[in-house]
């Protein structure tokens, strides 16, 4: 009933929002707005002035909000092209540029370059280029494409990570490299895709490789040296987890000595997966980083009897030592690959009539949780997706009741299980407004079979051992963007699409939200009605994350990049994921008509009005 | 060891071949004489403990002296259907499949399907791929597994290649709606 009352409450209050707003005359250039639901704010602020994008999701809560507010519903189908810019690089451009001062900073895929672009001289020059030394070797060790998922900046410093594991700093006026630190073994198919974050002088990273039998962590780098402060591992021994007096996990499953390692047979846990490819969060109030971590290895589960701590989970950490605090194991045992690595937004929201500290996470596995960030319970918990693999999430334990004839095991081949693999959503980020209440999702609408085999680790090469094809979901759609109430657990509006929404979201405070897709359209929608405002066919699909910026002369800018791959682009669209251009691939069966709309790019798109 | 008795037996008739092959059971490499056209850039590659010769007719310089073509190396299983089937469980075994896909379609690497081939398709060519990695990620499979295994493996992922895909021809198919 108080869920029924907070969501009159919500939608009298959008609905005020929205006379007030249509009495308003046209906003002035660059204009800020801020009204919010009450009840609602984002933990963290906006990383610097509100038109600039100084953090790979804007700020440390991983909102993907901006208050610029010029852009309307009124007069978002006025967007056009102001410029664009080649990045010399094919494959997929997940991620996203950051903004500071007058210089925009775009990071590629593999090799890795770096360009620092004058936001302030017409034709955009380049204030610089960085080419940093990169391992070749990295591009066949990379599970999913060759993707970056961007810098971060910090103290006139920009850092980020080398697709062969390294992290390096590059002073952001010169494009000198500062120092770079090798944190990854490529010999063993670690490599780096994911975007850090600087908190508190330190610089946050984490390993990619949970599809090659890595050994998962998170580490802490001093910003000024590129020295290893911490590292944290998250299988294993507590020590080398970081589990000690401070570790107080919501549910009893979860307390223990050395979960990290006996819930795996022997040794296992050493080859176990468990990466941090997605995305950090931090909440400078309680000091703790969020973070998921990847699938357990290898996929046929049957080779690592138990829960397989700290797979699949998502963990809090203290940002200075990177103890573990508290744990959430949302797929535990998982059988599926449902890594658990998806951004985790830091938002205060009412919940049953009281302001909750909460922590909204996407999961692969189909259910978005609604939980407590300061203690790992979980307060809500549905599904977001078309779901068939479990009941629902056992509230007293915070575990999945899983259906048994969904479970992969020797000798079977389980059919039709939604979502795929590829999850209900996957690495694109969700973004949240606090004008609305509502998180803005892109989604997949994927199912798979699910069949297994038994696989030896032979480092430096694939440790699966199960093929998982792939097909459309239910509906005849295969992505969708919606808008989802995280304090009711609820899906508010949506916009079917017919290829899983690979790009990330961006919410503005004039009331759009941004998003691209597979087949290369750059949208615009209302953010309280979902009705699609503009688009814009960039030509390659689109799978990186939309960002705003207020430019030199005032006005609000819109950029992304189009360059289909990752995952997605990589493993199921066919020939526009070839492996180089004179590689000619048959189609893929789950998105076999997708080449028909684009193929292969590498491009920086920035709109205006 | 086999592959390279082999290569041994097939190249044993010429010994000629830019006065290199004398350095095979020394360990050491020769620098080719002067005189010689410049090596092909994939003709010499360290084994390790000796040397192997292996010429590509694709890269075969133009003008190269009469009698001093390179040989073409042979794999003894080529169109074998055992070996090839011993290839294809190989394939799985040392978890080829996962990177190149399941029966070579492509995936974390290229497909084998297409009938094109990053290094060159032939025998020798794959021979090399396998045995001493490629640049890109390829891992050196030399001395890990043996030289038979990757001739069996050669035959098996050259057997892959199918259809014509160089034309995809979309008319008349229905359209799926895209933007709105």
């Amino acid at each position: 009933m108080r869920d029924a009352w907070w969501g009159v409450m919500i939608l009298a209050t959008l609905a005020a929002a929205c006379d007030r707003r249509d009495e308003q005359s046209p906003p002035a250039s660059g204009a800020v707005s801020m009204r919010t639901v009450a009840g609602t704010r984002i933990a963290a602020a906006h990383a610097g002035p509100a038109g600039e994008w100084q953090m790979p999701a804007g700020d440390y809560s991983n909102s993907r909000y901006s208050e610029l507010a010029t852009i309307t519903p009124a007069n978002a189908a006025g967007l056009h092209v102001s410029w664009a810019f080649s990045t010399g690089v094919l494959r997929g451009h997940e991620g996203q540029p950051l903004v500071i001062g007058n210089t925009m900073y775009v990071i590629t895929p593999y090799p890795n370059v770096a360009y620092a672009l004058d936001l302030a001289q017409p034709g955009q020059p380049l204030k610089w280029k960085f080419r940093p030394e990169n391992d070749q070797q990295a591009v066949g060790r990379a599970c999913c494409d060759v993707v970056n998922r961007g810098a971060a900046y910090s103290d006139g410093k920009i850092f980020y990570n080398l697709l062969d594991g390294h992290t390096v700093a590059v002073d952001a006026a010169t494009g000198k490299q500062l120092w770079r630190t090798r944190m990854g073994d490529l010999a063993r198919g670690e490599t780096i895709t994911m975007a850090p974050i600087v908190v508190k002088g330190k610089v946050l990273v984490g390993s990619s490789g949970g599809e090659m039998g890595v050994r998962g962590w998170i580490a802490a780098l001093d910003a000024a040296t590129g020295r290893q402060v911490w590292r944290a591992y998250n299988i294993g021994p507590d020590k080398d987890v970081k589990v000690g007096p401070r570790f107080k996990p919501f549910y009893a499953h979860d307390r223990g000595k050395d979960l990290g390692a006996t819930t795996w047979p022997g040794d296992t846990w050493k080859t176990g997966g468990g990466a941090v490819w997605g995305w950090l969060s931090y909440d400078p109030e309680l000091n703790l980083v969020y973070h998921g971590t990847s699938n357990p290895g290898p996929w046929n589960a049957s080779q690592r009897a138990g829960d397989n701590k700290w797979t699949a989970a998502i963990l809090a950490r203290d940002a200075d030592t990177g103890e573990m605090v508290w744990a959430l194991q949302t797929s535990p045992h998982d059988l599926w690959d449902y890594d658990a690595v998806n951004e985790n937004i830091l938002v205060d929201l009412p919940i049953k009539g009281k302001t909750r500290k909460a922590l909204v996470h996407f999961d692969r596995n189909g259910f978005a949780y609604t939980v407590d960030r300061a203690t790992g319970q979980v307060l809500l918990a549905e599904p977001f997706v078309p779901m068939n693999w479990a009941t629902g999430i056992d509230m007293a334990t915070g575990r999945p009741k899983a259906i048994p004839a969904k479970m992969p095991a020797t000798g079977k081949k389980v059919t039709d299980i939604c979502p795929s693999l590829e999850g209900g959503k996957n690495q694109q980020p969700a973004a949240f407004s606090p004008e609305t209440g509502l998180f803005y999702v892109p989604t997949n609408n994927l199912c798979m079979d699910f069949e297994t085999r038994e696989v030896a680790y032979i480092a430096g090469t694939p440790f699966i051992g199960a093929l998982a094809p792939e097909k459309g979901g239910p509906g005849g759609y295969r992505g969708e963007f919606i808008a989802w109430d995280a304090t009711t657990g609820r899906k508010v509006w949506g916009i079917e699409e017919p290829y899983p929404v690979w790009g990330g979201a961006l919410a503005t405070a004039g009331g759009v939200v941004f998003y691209g897709t597979l087949d290369g359209w750059f949208k615009a929608a209302d953010a309280r009605s979902g009705k699609l405002l503009w688009q814009f066919k960039v030509g390659s699909g689109v799978v990186g994350n939309p960002v705003t910026y207020t430019g030199p002369d005032g006005k609000q800018y819109v950029a992304v990049y189009a360059g289909i791959g990752g995952d997605m682009g990589l493993l199921i669209a066919g020939d526009v994921a070839a492996n180089l251009p004179y590689d000619v691939r048959q189609r893929g069966t789950t998105l076999p008509d997708l080449s028909r709309w684009t193929s292969w790019g590498g491009y920086l798109f920035v709109f205006s009005l | 060891m086999m592959a390279l008795r082999i290569a041994f037996r097939l190249i044993a008739g010429n010994l000629a071949i830019w006065g290199c092959i004398a350095c095979i059971d020394s360990g050491a490499a020769q620098v080719p004489s002067g005189k010689s056209p410049a090596t092909p850039r994939q003709g010499l590659t360290d084994g390790g403990d000796s040397l192997r010769i292996i010429a590509h007719d694709e890269i075969t310089p133009v003008g190269f002296p009469a009698g001093r073509r390179p040989l073409v190396l042979r794999n003894p299983y080529e169109g074998n259907k055992s070996a090839i089937g011993t290839g294809a469980r190989l394939f799985i075994s040392y978890n080829c499949i996962d990177c190149h896909g399941a029966d070579g379609s492509g995936a974390m690497g290229p497909s084998f399907q297409d009938g094109r081939w990053h290094f060159g398709g032939s025998p020798g060519a794959v021979f090399e791929s396998i045995y001493q990695g490629r640049p890109e990620g390829m891992p050196a499979w030399g001395g890990r597994i043996t030289d038979d295994q990757i001739w069996m493996l050669t035959a098996y992922v050259r057997s892959l290649a199918s259809a014509d895909i160089s034309t995809e021809n979309f008319s008349g198919q229905t359209v799926e709606r895209t933007g709105h």
